[in-house]
Protein backbone atom coordinates (compact mmCIF):
# COMPACT_ATOMS: atom_id res chain seq x y z
CA UNK A 1 0.00 0.00 0.00
CA UNK A 2 2.73 2.48 0.65
CA UNK A 3 4.94 1.72 -2.18
CA UNK A 4 1.18 2.49 -4.35
CA UNK A 5 1.03 5.63 -2.17
CA UNK A 6 5.09 6.31 -3.23
CA UNK A 7 4.46 5.52 -7.05
CA UNK A 8 1.28 7.77 -7.55
CA UNK A 9 3.35 10.79 -5.50
CA UNK A 10 6.77 10.35 -7.96
CA UNK A 11 3.91 10.19 -11.19
CA UNK A 12 2.54 13.29 -10.18
CA UNK A 13 5.72 15.17 -9.48
CA UNK A 14 6.70 14.38 -12.91
CA UNK A 15 3.62 14.91 -14.75
CA UNK A 16 4.02 18.39 -13.13
CA UNK A 17 7.15 19.36 -13.97
CA UNK A 18 6.81 18.17 -17.76
CA UNK A 19 3.57 20.75 -17.94
CA UNK A 20 5.57 23.33 -16.02
CA UNK A 21 8.45 22.68 -19.18
CA UNK A 22 5.54 22.73 -21.82
CA UNK A 23 4.49 26.03 -20.27
CA UNK A 24 8.03 27.58 -20.18
CA UNK A 25 8.89 26.89 -24.12
CA UNK A 26 5.60 29.09 -24.78
CA UNK A 27 6.46 31.88 -22.97
CA UNK A 28 10.12 31.05 -24.84
CA UNK A 29 8.35 30.87 -28.28
CA UNK A 30 5.83 33.88 -27.64
CA UNK A 31 8.88 36.41 -26.72
CA UNK A 32 10.75 35.82 -29.23
CA UNK A 33 7.76 36.23 -31.43
CA UNK A 34 7.22 39.66 -29.84
CA UNK A 35 11.25 40.39 -29.88
CA UNK A 36 11.07 39.61 -33.95
CA UNK A 37 8.09 41.71 -34.26
CA UNK A 38 9.81 44.50 -32.00
CA UNK A 39 13.03 44.21 -34.23
CA UNK A 40 10.75 45.22 -37.15
CA UNK A 41 8.45 47.78 -35.53
CA UNK A 42 11.70 48.87 -34.11
CA UNK A 43 13.97 49.24 -37.22
CA UNK A 44 11.75 50.03 -40.01
CA UNK A 45 8.17 51.61 -39.12
CA UNK A 46 9.78 54.56 -37.22
CA UNK A 47 11.52 55.81 -40.45
CA UNK A 48 9.24 54.59 -42.98
CA UNK A 49 5.75 56.24 -40.93
CA UNK A 50 6.72 59.49 -41.39
CA UNK A 51 7.29 58.82 -45.06
CA UNK A 52 5.16 59.61 -47.92
CA UNK A 53 5.48 56.15 -49.26
CA UNK A 54 4.05 53.62 -46.96
CA UNK A 55 5.71 50.52 -46.28
CA UNK A 56 2.81 49.15 -47.94
CA UNK A 57 3.34 50.71 -51.30
CA UNK A 58 7.03 49.69 -50.95
CA UNK A 59 5.78 46.17 -50.84
CA UNK A 60 3.66 46.25 -53.80
CA UNK A 61 6.46 48.38 -55.84
CA UNK A 62 8.88 45.57 -54.65
CA UNK A 63 6.09 43.09 -55.60
CA UNK A 64 5.68 44.58 -58.99
CA UNK A 65 9.16 44.50 -59.71
CA UNK A 66 10.64 40.93 -58.29
CA UNK A 67 7.53 39.23 -58.59
CA UNK A 68 8.66 35.80 -56.56
CA UNK A 69 9.21 35.24 -52.75
CA UNK A 70 13.24 34.57 -52.92
CA UNK A 71 13.87 36.85 -55.37
CA UNK A 72 11.76 39.95 -53.69
CA UNK A 73 13.86 38.89 -50.40
CA UNK A 74 16.92 38.43 -51.76
CA UNK A 75 16.37 42.02 -53.61
CA UNK A 76 15.42 43.93 -50.98
CA UNK A 77 18.46 42.33 -48.46
CA UNK A 78 20.97 43.36 -51.07
CA UNK A 79 19.78 46.77 -51.35
CA UNK A 80 19.45 47.51 -47.85
CA UNK A 81 22.65 46.02 -47.12
CA UNK A 82 23.72 48.41 -50.09
CA UNK A 83 21.86 51.29 -50.89
CA UNK A 84 22.38 52.67 -54.59
CA UNK A 85 19.86 54.92 -56.36
CA UNK A 86 20.28 52.29 -59.29
CA UNK A 87 19.23 49.38 -57.70
CA UNK A 88 16.23 51.51 -56.21
CA UNK A 89 12.63 50.81 -57.17
CA UNK A 90 11.37 54.10 -55.20
CA UNK A 91 10.66 56.32 -58.35
CA UNK A 92 12.68 58.89 -59.14
CA UNK A 93 10.74 61.67 -57.81
CA UNK A 94 11.08 60.28 -54.47
CA UNK A 95 14.57 59.57 -54.54
CA UNK A 96 15.40 63.46 -55.04
CA UNK A 97 13.45 64.81 -52.67
CA UNK A 98 14.41 62.21 -49.99
CA UNK A 99 17.49 60.18 -51.85
CA UNK A 100 18.67 56.81 -51.12
CA UNK A 101 18.43 55.23 -47.60
CA UNK A 102 21.55 54.97 -45.87
CA UNK A 103 23.28 51.59 -45.08
CA UNK A 104 21.36 49.37 -42.21
CA UNK A 105 23.03 48.44 -38.89
CA UNK A 106 21.32 44.83 -38.81
CA UNK A 107 22.76 42.05 -39.06
CA UNK A 108 22.13 39.19 -41.92
CA UNK A 109 20.18 37.40 -39.36
CA UNK A 110 18.40 40.15 -38.35
CA UNK A 111 17.77 41.21 -42.23
CA UNK A 112 16.14 38.22 -42.81
CA UNK A 113 14.07 38.22 -39.80
CA UNK A 114 12.94 41.31 -40.40
CA UNK A 115 12.14 40.82 -44.10
CA UNK A 116 10.14 37.60 -43.80
CA UNK A 117 8.06 39.45 -41.13
CA UNK A 118 7.56 42.09 -43.86
CA UNK A 119 7.12 39.87 -46.44
CA UNK A 120 4.43 38.19 -44.49
CA UNK A 121 3.01 40.88 -43.41
CA UNK A 122 1.72 41.90 -46.85
CA UNK A 123 1.87 38.38 -48.53
CA UNK A 124 -1.37 39.18 -51.64
CA UNK A 125 -2.12 35.32 -51.52
CA UNK A 126 -3.55 35.34 -47.87
CA UNK A 127 -5.86 38.41 -49.16
CA UNK A 128 -7.20 37.56 -52.31
CA UNK A 129 -10.41 35.83 -52.57
CA UNK B 1 -25.55 -38.14 -110.14
CA UNK B 2 -23.38 -36.01 -111.84
CA UNK B 3 -21.68 -33.21 -109.86
CA UNK B 4 -20.12 -30.28 -111.15
CA UNK B 5 -17.03 -30.17 -109.31
CA UNK B 6 -13.71 -28.12 -111.02
CA UNK B 7 -11.71 -27.70 -108.30
CA UNK B 8 -8.30 -27.51 -109.40
CA UNK B 9 -4.89 -28.16 -108.06
CA UNK B 10 -3.46 -25.22 -106.08
CA UNK B 11 -1.50 -22.67 -108.27
CA UNK B 12 0.28 -21.67 -105.45
CA UNK B 13 2.81 -24.07 -103.47
CA UNK B 14 3.27 -23.20 -99.76
CA UNK B 15 6.22 -21.57 -99.54
CA UNK B 16 4.95 -19.12 -102.44
CA UNK B 17 1.61 -18.75 -100.08
CA UNK B 18 4.13 -18.03 -97.20
CA UNK B 19 6.07 -15.46 -99.50
CA UNK B 20 2.77 -14.00 -100.23
CA UNK B 21 1.48 -14.09 -96.35
CA UNK B 22 4.49 -12.08 -95.71
CA UNK B 23 4.36 -9.57 -98.34
CA UNK B 24 0.85 -9.01 -97.72
CA UNK B 25 1.12 -8.14 -94.36
CA UNK B 26 3.74 -5.77 -94.42
CA UNK B 27 1.96 -4.15 -97.18
CA UNK B 28 -0.67 -3.92 -94.70
CA UNK B 29 1.75 -2.86 -91.87
CA UNK B 30 3.35 -0.18 -93.72
CA UNK B 31 -0.50 1.12 -94.96
CA UNK B 32 -1.57 1.22 -91.97
CA UNK B 33 1.12 3.17 -90.14
CA UNK B 34 0.98 5.72 -93.55
CA UNK B 35 -2.71 6.16 -93.23
CA UNK B 36 -2.12 7.13 -88.80
CA UNK B 37 0.45 8.68 -89.44
CA UNK B 38 -1.28 10.74 -92.13
CA UNK B 39 -4.26 10.86 -89.69
CA UNK B 40 -2.29 12.37 -87.17
CA UNK B 41 -0.92 15.17 -88.65
CA UNK B 42 -4.38 15.74 -90.26
CA UNK B 43 -5.47 15.98 -86.77
CA UNK B 44 -2.43 18.24 -85.34
CA UNK B 45 -3.17 20.66 -88.56
CA UNK B 46 -6.84 20.57 -87.62
CA UNK B 47 -5.66 21.64 -83.73
CA UNK B 48 -3.87 24.29 -84.69
CA UNK B 49 -5.99 25.72 -86.87
CA UNK B 50 -8.62 25.69 -83.83
CA UNK B 51 -5.64 27.17 -81.73
CA UNK B 52 -4.59 29.63 -83.49
CA UNK B 53 -8.80 30.89 -84.14
CA UNK B 54 -9.23 30.63 -79.75
CA UNK B 55 -5.61 32.16 -79.84
CA UNK B 56 -7.30 36.05 -80.62
CA UNK B 57 -10.14 35.51 -78.53
CA UNK B 58 -8.10 34.56 -75.30
CA UNK B 59 -5.41 37.01 -75.94
CA UNK B 60 -8.18 39.73 -75.74
CA UNK B 61 -9.89 38.27 -72.51
CA UNK B 62 -5.86 37.96 -71.34
CA UNK B 63 -5.47 42.07 -71.87
CA UNK B 64 -8.62 42.63 -70.27
CA UNK B 65 -7.38 40.34 -67.13
CA UNK B 66 -4.20 42.75 -67.36
CA UNK B 67 -6.22 46.24 -66.92
CA UNK B 68 -8.19 44.74 -64.61
CA UNK B 69 -5.19 43.34 -62.34
CA UNK B 70 -3.42 46.75 -62.62
CA UNK B 71 -5.98 48.46 -61.33
CA UNK B 72 -6.29 45.89 -58.46
CA UNK B 73 -2.78 46.02 -57.71
CA UNK B 74 -3.20 49.90 -57.62
CA UNK B 75 -5.88 49.67 -54.98
CA UNK B 76 -4.55 46.59 -53.04
CA UNK B 77 -4.85 46.34 -50.25
CA UNK B 78 -7.95 48.14 -50.19
CA UNK B 79 -9.97 46.26 -52.72
CA UNK B 80 -8.84 41.99 -52.20
CA UNK B 81 -11.42 40.71 -54.52
CA UNK B 82 -9.65 39.14 -57.65
CA UNK B 83 -11.59 39.54 -61.08
CA UNK B 84 -14.47 37.44 -62.26
CA UNK B 85 -15.65 37.26 -65.30
CA UNK B 86 -18.66 34.91 -67.26
CA UNK B 87 -17.04 34.16 -70.09
CA UNK B 88 -13.71 32.97 -68.56
CA UNK B 89 -11.63 31.76 -65.81
CA UNK B 90 -8.35 33.10 -65.19
CA UNK B 91 -5.18 32.30 -62.52
CA UNK B 92 -1.94 33.86 -61.94
CA UNK B 93 1.26 32.59 -61.19
CA UNK B 94 4.41 34.62 -60.08
CA UNK B 95 8.30 33.91 -61.47
CA UNK B 96 8.74 31.42 -59.71
CA UNK B 97 6.14 29.67 -61.31
CA UNK B 98 3.98 29.54 -57.56
CA UNK B 99 0.27 29.90 -57.39
CA UNK B 100 -0.77 33.47 -56.54
CA UNK B 101 -4.71 33.52 -57.13
CA UNK B 102 -6.95 30.82 -59.48
CA UNK B 103 -10.22 30.24 -60.69
CA UNK B 104 -9.17 27.68 -62.95
CA UNK B 105 -11.26 24.56 -63.54
CA UNK B 106 -8.28 22.90 -64.31
CA UNK B 107 -5.57 23.60 -61.97
CA UNK B 108 -2.76 21.69 -64.20
CA UNK B 109 -1.29 24.61 -65.90
CA UNK B 110 1.33 24.36 -68.78
CA UNK B 111 3.97 27.23 -68.57
CA UNK B 112 5.67 26.13 -71.86
CA UNK B 113 2.72 26.27 -74.33
CA UNK B 114 1.03 29.25 -75.28
CA UNK B 115 -2.40 27.41 -76.06
CA UNK B 116 -3.16 24.20 -75.45
CA UNK B 117 -6.31 21.57 -74.67
CA UNK B 118 -6.64 20.17 -71.33
CA UNK B 119 -9.89 18.34 -69.81
CA UNK B 120 -12.35 19.95 -72.32
CA UNK B 121 -11.18 23.44 -71.48
CA UNK B 122 -8.41 25.15 -73.57
CA UNK B 123 -5.87 27.37 -71.55
CA UNK B 124 -3.89 30.41 -72.66
CA UNK B 125 -0.82 31.69 -70.87
CA UNK B 126 0.14 35.55 -71.21
CA UNK B 127 3.48 36.60 -69.81
CA UNK B 128 3.19 39.94 -67.85
CA UNK B 129 5.65 42.81 -68.40
CA UNK B 130 4.48 44.37 -64.59
CA UNK B 131 4.28 42.12 -62.55
CA UNK B 132 0.94 43.27 -60.62
CA UNK B 133 0.21 41.35 -57.30
CA UNK B 134 3.53 39.90 -58.15
CA UNK B 135 2.04 37.97 -61.44
CA UNK B 136 4.67 37.03 -64.16
CA UNK B 137 1.96 34.61 -65.71
CA UNK B 138 -1.47 35.27 -66.46
CA UNK B 139 -3.67 32.06 -67.20
CA UNK B 140 -7.07 32.29 -69.14
CA UNK B 141 -9.53 29.12 -69.46
CA UNK B 142 -12.75 29.07 -71.76
CA UNK B 143 -14.53 25.67 -72.00
CA UNK B 144 -13.15 23.94 -75.35
CA UNK B 145 -16.06 23.70 -77.98
CA UNK B 146 -15.34 19.85 -79.47
CA UNK B 147 -17.52 20.49 -82.60
CA UNK B 148 -13.92 20.83 -84.56
CA UNK B 149 -12.82 17.44 -82.51
CA UNK B 150 -16.25 15.60 -84.15
CA UNK B 151 -15.53 16.97 -87.91
CA UNK B 152 -12.16 16.67 -87.84
CA UNK B 153 -12.77 12.73 -86.39
CA UNK B 154 -15.37 12.33 -89.24
CA UNK B 155 -13.12 13.94 -91.94
CA UNK B 156 -10.58 11.06 -90.98
CA UNK B 157 -12.41 8.83 -90.93
CA UNK B 158 -14.16 9.16 -94.47
CA UNK B 159 -10.86 10.08 -96.08
CA UNK B 160 -9.08 7.25 -93.96
CA UNK B 161 -11.73 4.78 -95.87
CA UNK B 162 -11.82 6.13 -99.01
CA UNK B 163 -7.51 5.77 -98.78
CA UNK B 164 -7.45 2.17 -97.38
CA UNK B 165 -10.04 1.50 -100.25
CA UNK B 166 -7.89 2.97 -102.88
CA UNK B 167 -4.34 1.45 -101.19
CA UNK B 168 -6.33 -1.70 -101.49
CA UNK B 169 -6.49 -1.88 -104.78
CA UNK B 170 -2.89 -0.83 -105.45
CA UNK B 171 -2.23 -4.02 -102.66
CA UNK B 172 -3.86 -6.23 -104.88
CA UNK B 173 -2.05 -4.23 -108.16
CA UNK B 174 1.12 -5.09 -106.42
CA UNK B 175 0.03 -8.56 -105.37
CA UNK B 176 -0.57 -9.18 -108.50
CA UNK B 177 2.68 -8.23 -110.04
CA UNK B 178 4.13 -9.70 -107.05
CA UNK B 179 2.66 -13.25 -108.02
CA UNK B 180 3.23 -12.83 -111.60
CA UNK B 181 6.60 -14.36 -112.18
CA UNK B 182 5.54 -17.46 -110.12
CA UNK B 183 2.55 -17.96 -112.02
CA UNK B 184 4.34 -17.63 -115.12
CA UNK B 185 6.73 -20.21 -114.13
CA UNK B 186 4.02 -22.65 -113.29
CA UNK B 187 2.02 -21.86 -116.42
CA UNK B 188 4.76 -22.36 -118.31
CA UNK B 189 5.50 -25.69 -116.69
CA UNK B 190 1.87 -26.90 -117.22
CA UNK B 191 1.95 -25.94 -120.86
CA UNK B 192 4.71 -27.78 -121.79
CA UNK B 193 3.60 -30.87 -120.03
CA UNK B 194 -0.08 -29.99 -121.34
CA UNK B 195 2.05 -29.81 -125.36
CA UNK B 196 4.32 -32.81 -124.73
CA UNK B 197 1.03 -34.78 -122.99
CA UNK B 198 -0.83 -35.24 -126.11
CA UNK B 199 2.15 -36.53 -127.73
CA UNK B 200 2.51 -39.43 -125.76
CA UNK B 201 -1.02 -41.24 -126.13
CA UNK B 202 -0.51 -42.50 -129.26
CA UNK B 203 3.53 -44.17 -128.68
CA UNK B 204 2.46 -45.59 -125.62
CA UNK B 205 -0.72 -47.32 -126.76
CA UNK B 206 1.01 -48.94 -129.42
CA UNK B 207 3.49 -50.57 -127.39
CA UNK B 208 1.43 -51.44 -124.67
CA UNK B 209 -0.93 -53.26 -127.40
CA UNK B 210 1.71 -54.92 -128.94
CA UNK B 211 3.14 -55.82 -126.17
CA UNK B 212 0.22 -57.60 -125.02
CA UNK B 213 0.07 -59.36 -128.30
CA UNK B 214 2.94 -60.72 -128.54
CA UNK B 215 3.38 -64.78 -128.28
CA UNK B 216 5.95 -65.36 -125.33
CA UNK B 217 5.13 -69.15 -125.38
CA UNK B 218 7.52 -68.91 -128.48
CA UNK B 219 10.48 -66.52 -126.81
CA UNK B 220 13.72 -67.65 -125.28
CA UNK B 221 13.87 -66.74 -121.80
CA UNK B 222 16.04 -63.47 -122.41
CA UNK B 223 14.20 -62.01 -125.23
CA UNK B 224 10.81 -62.58 -122.19
CA UNK B 225 12.68 -60.48 -119.77
CA UNK B 226 13.58 -57.88 -122.24
CA UNK B 227 10.11 -57.83 -123.10
CA UNK B 228 8.93 -57.35 -119.55
CA UNK B 229 11.01 -54.50 -119.31
CA UNK B 230 9.47 -52.65 -122.52
CA UNK B 231 6.27 -53.67 -120.81
CA UNK B 232 7.31 -52.00 -117.50
CA UNK B 233 8.63 -49.21 -118.94
CA UNK B 234 5.78 -48.18 -121.06
CA UNK B 235 3.45 -48.81 -118.22
CA UNK B 236 5.46 -46.14 -115.77
CA UNK B 237 5.36 -44.20 -119.00
CA UNK B 238 1.23 -44.93 -119.51
CA UNK B 239 0.71 -44.16 -115.82
CA UNK B 240 2.78 -40.68 -116.19
CA UNK B 241 0.99 -39.79 -119.17
CA UNK B 242 -2.68 -40.45 -117.22
CA UNK B 243 -1.54 -38.19 -114.61
CA UNK B 244 -0.92 -35.44 -116.79
CA UNK B 245 -3.83 -35.99 -118.77
CA UNK B 246 -5.63 -35.64 -115.63
CA UNK B 247 -3.85 -32.55 -114.26
CA UNK B 248 -3.92 -30.72 -117.45
CA UNK B 249 -7.36 -31.47 -119.04
CA UNK B 250 -9.79 -34.00 -117.25
CA UNK B 251 -9.64 -32.58 -113.97
CA UNK B 252 -11.72 -29.19 -115.11
CA UNK B 253 -14.11 -31.89 -116.71
CA UNK B 254 -17.64 -32.16 -115.11
CA UNK B 255 -17.58 -35.46 -112.84
CA UNK B 256 -19.56 -38.52 -113.99
CA UNK B 257 -20.26 -40.46 -110.54
CA UNK B 258 -21.40 -43.83 -110.39
CA UNK B 259 -21.06 -46.56 -107.94
CA UNK B 260 -17.57 -48.21 -108.23
CA UNK B 261 -17.04 -51.39 -106.77
CA UNK B 262 -13.81 -50.96 -104.82
CA UNK B 263 -12.70 -54.53 -104.61
CA UNK B 264 -12.89 -54.86 -108.23
CA UNK B 265 -10.83 -52.08 -108.78
CA UNK B 266 -8.27 -52.96 -106.30
CA UNK B 267 -7.94 -56.34 -108.00
CA UNK B 268 -7.20 -54.63 -111.43
CA UNK B 269 -4.92 -51.90 -110.40
CA UNK B 270 -2.97 -54.61 -108.35
CA UNK B 271 -2.94 -56.70 -111.43
CA UNK B 272 -2.11 -53.60 -113.51
CA UNK B 273 0.98 -53.25 -111.37
CA UNK B 274 2.10 -56.73 -110.61
CA UNK B 275 4.59 -56.31 -113.51
CA UNK B 276 6.37 -53.10 -112.16
CA UNK B 277 5.82 -54.46 -108.24
CA UNK B 278 7.71 -57.53 -109.55
CA UNK B 279 10.35 -55.72 -111.22
CA UNK B 280 11.78 -54.87 -107.61
CA UNK B 281 10.42 -58.26 -106.34
CA UNK B 282 7.66 -56.16 -104.33
CA UNK B 283 4.78 -58.60 -102.88
CA UNK B 284 1.24 -57.70 -102.40
CA UNK B 285 -0.65 -58.60 -99.64
CA UNK B 286 -4.07 -58.11 -99.95
CA UNK B 287 -7.38 -58.40 -97.38
CA UNK B 288 -9.92 -57.17 -99.34
CA UNK B 289 -13.60 -57.01 -98.26
CA UNK B 290 -16.63 -55.78 -100.57
CA UNK B 291 -16.95 -52.20 -100.98
CA UNK B 292 -18.69 -49.84 -103.29
CA UNK B 293 -18.20 -46.19 -103.42
CA UNK B 294 -20.21 -43.29 -105.73
CA UNK B 295 -17.07 -40.86 -107.36
CA UNK B 296 -16.15 -40.88 -110.80
CA UNK B 297 -14.79 -44.00 -111.75
CA UNK B 298 -11.08 -42.23 -113.83
CA UNK B 299 -10.97 -40.37 -110.38
CA UNK B 300 -10.91 -42.92 -107.69
CA UNK B 301 -8.56 -45.17 -110.65
CA UNK B 302 -6.22 -41.77 -110.00
CA UNK B 303 -6.61 -42.28 -106.44
CA UNK B 304 -5.72 -45.99 -106.38
CA UNK B 305 -3.08 -45.79 -108.90
CA UNK B 306 -0.93 -42.97 -107.64
CA UNK B 307 -1.05 -45.03 -104.06
CA UNK B 308 -0.41 -47.97 -105.80
CA UNK B 309 2.41 -46.90 -107.71
CA UNK B 310 3.92 -44.60 -104.53
CA UNK B 311 3.98 -47.64 -102.59
CA UNK B 312 5.90 -49.75 -105.57
CA UNK B 313 8.34 -46.78 -106.46
CA UNK B 314 9.30 -45.94 -102.61
CA UNK B 315 9.73 -49.54 -101.30
CA UNK B 316 12.52 -51.46 -100.42
CA UNK B 317 14.08 -54.11 -102.73
CA UNK B 318 11.75 -57.40 -102.07
CA UNK B 319 9.14 -55.18 -99.99
CA UNK B 320 5.67 -55.65 -99.23
CA UNK B 321 2.44 -53.61 -99.98
CA UNK B 322 -0.07 -54.86 -97.83
CA UNK B 323 -3.77 -52.82 -99.22
CA UNK B 324 -6.71 -53.35 -96.97
CA UNK B 325 -10.67 -52.56 -98.42
CA UNK B 326 -13.23 -52.02 -95.18
CA UNK B 327 -16.63 -51.21 -96.37
CA UNK B 328 -15.54 -47.47 -94.92
CA UNK B 329 -12.03 -46.92 -95.66
CA UNK B 330 -9.03 -48.51 -97.35
CA UNK B 331 -5.46 -48.96 -96.45
CA UNK B 332 -2.34 -49.53 -98.32
CA UNK B 333 0.72 -49.77 -96.28
CA UNK B 334 4.47 -49.82 -97.79
CA UNK B 335 7.99 -51.24 -96.01
CA UNK B 336 9.81 -48.79 -98.20
CA UNK B 337 11.89 -45.64 -97.54
CA UNK B 338 8.86 -43.64 -95.44
CA UNK B 339 9.87 -39.64 -94.86
CA UNK B 340 9.79 -37.17 -91.60
CA UNK B 341 6.97 -36.95 -90.01
CA UNK B 342 6.95 -33.13 -90.47
CA UNK B 343 7.65 -33.66 -94.17
CA UNK B 344 4.46 -35.62 -94.21
CA UNK B 345 2.42 -31.81 -95.14
CA UNK B 346 4.62 -31.41 -97.75
CA UNK B 347 4.15 -34.57 -100.04
CA UNK B 348 0.75 -33.29 -101.03
CA UNK B 349 2.09 -30.35 -102.72
CA UNK B 350 2.42 -30.04 -106.59
CA UNK B 351 5.84 -30.79 -107.90
CA UNK B 352 7.27 -31.83 -104.77
CA UNK B 353 9.43 -34.70 -105.01
CA UNK B 354 11.69 -36.66 -101.87
CA UNK B 355 13.83 -38.70 -103.75
CA UNK B 356 15.42 -37.60 -106.99
CA UNK B 357 16.74 -41.09 -107.59
CA UNK B 358 12.85 -42.16 -108.56
CA UNK B 359 11.38 -40.68 -112.23
CA UNK B 360 8.00 -38.67 -112.05
CA UNK B 361 6.95 -34.80 -112.14
CA UNK B 362 5.77 -35.09 -108.37
CA UNK B 363 2.36 -34.50 -109.38
CA UNK B 364 0.39 -38.11 -108.31
CA UNK B 365 -0.11 -37.22 -104.80
CA UNK B 366 -1.14 -33.12 -105.41
CA UNK B 367 -3.52 -35.49 -107.50
CA UNK B 368 -4.63 -37.45 -104.85
CA UNK B 369 -5.08 -34.64 -102.86
CA UNK B 370 -7.22 -32.97 -105.54
CA UNK B 371 -9.87 -35.51 -105.61
CA UNK B 372 -9.86 -36.17 -101.87
CA UNK B 373 -10.70 -32.14 -100.91
CA UNK B 374 -13.45 -33.05 -104.25
CA UNK B 375 -15.35 -35.55 -102.29
CA UNK B 376 -14.72 -34.57 -99.01
CA UNK B 377 -12.93 -38.17 -98.36
CA UNK B 378 -10.36 -37.96 -95.04
CA UNK B 379 -6.95 -39.12 -96.01
CA UNK B 380 -4.63 -39.88 -92.90
CA UNK B 381 -0.58 -40.67 -93.98
CA UNK B 382 1.61 -42.25 -91.32
CA UNK B 383 5.22 -42.21 -92.32
CA UNK B 384 8.19 -43.17 -90.24
CA UNK B 385 11.54 -42.82 -91.88
CA UNK B 386 13.34 -46.11 -93.11
CA UNK B 387 10.57 -48.16 -91.87
CA UNK B 388 7.80 -47.37 -94.39
CA UNK B 389 4.43 -45.19 -94.74
CA UNK B 390 0.75 -46.30 -94.19
CA UNK B 391 -1.95 -44.18 -96.00
CA UNK B 392 -5.69 -44.48 -94.98
CA UNK B 393 -8.57 -42.77 -96.94
CA UNK B 394 -11.54 -42.93 -95.07
CA UNK B 395 -15.08 -42.64 -97.52
CA UNK B 396 -17.72 -39.77 -96.36
CA UNK B 397 -20.46 -41.21 -94.84
CA UNK B 398 -23.02 -41.33 -97.63
CA UNK B 399 -20.54 -42.17 -99.70
CA UNK B 400 -20.42 -45.72 -99.40
CA UNK B 401 -23.80 -47.83 -100.62
CA UNK B 402 -25.63 -49.20 -97.87
CA UNK B 403 -28.08 -50.92 -100.24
Amino acid sequence: MIHKVVLITLLSLVVMAESTTVEAKQADSNQTEAKKQNLYELRCIPCHEHRPYSLERVYMLYLKTFSGETIFKASLKAFLKEPMEETSVMPDEWIDNFSVKSKTILTDDELDEVINIYWDLYDVRNKLH
Amino acid sequence: MSVSKSKGTNLLRRSEKRSLRRFLALYIILVTMLLLLLGTFYYQSQEKLMFSNQRILLSNHANEEVQKLRRLHRDFPKRTEYPKDTDFRSAIYDIERVKIFSRLQNPNVNFDKEVYRVNNTIQFVKYLDDYYLGAKYLFIEIDENDEWYRNTMIEILTLGSIASVILAIFGLFFVNLFLRPMKNSITLLDNFIKDTTHELNTPISAILANVEMMDTEIMVDKNKRKLARINIAAKTVSHLYHDLTYLTLDHNRESKDQWIDLKQLMEDRVEYFAILAGAKKVNFELHLNYSTIFIDSIKIARVVDNLISNAIKYNKRSGLITITLEKDHFIIQDSGIGIESEQVGEMFERYTRFNSSEGGFGIGLNIVKSIIEEYELKIDVQSVLGEGTTIRVDFLKGTVDDT
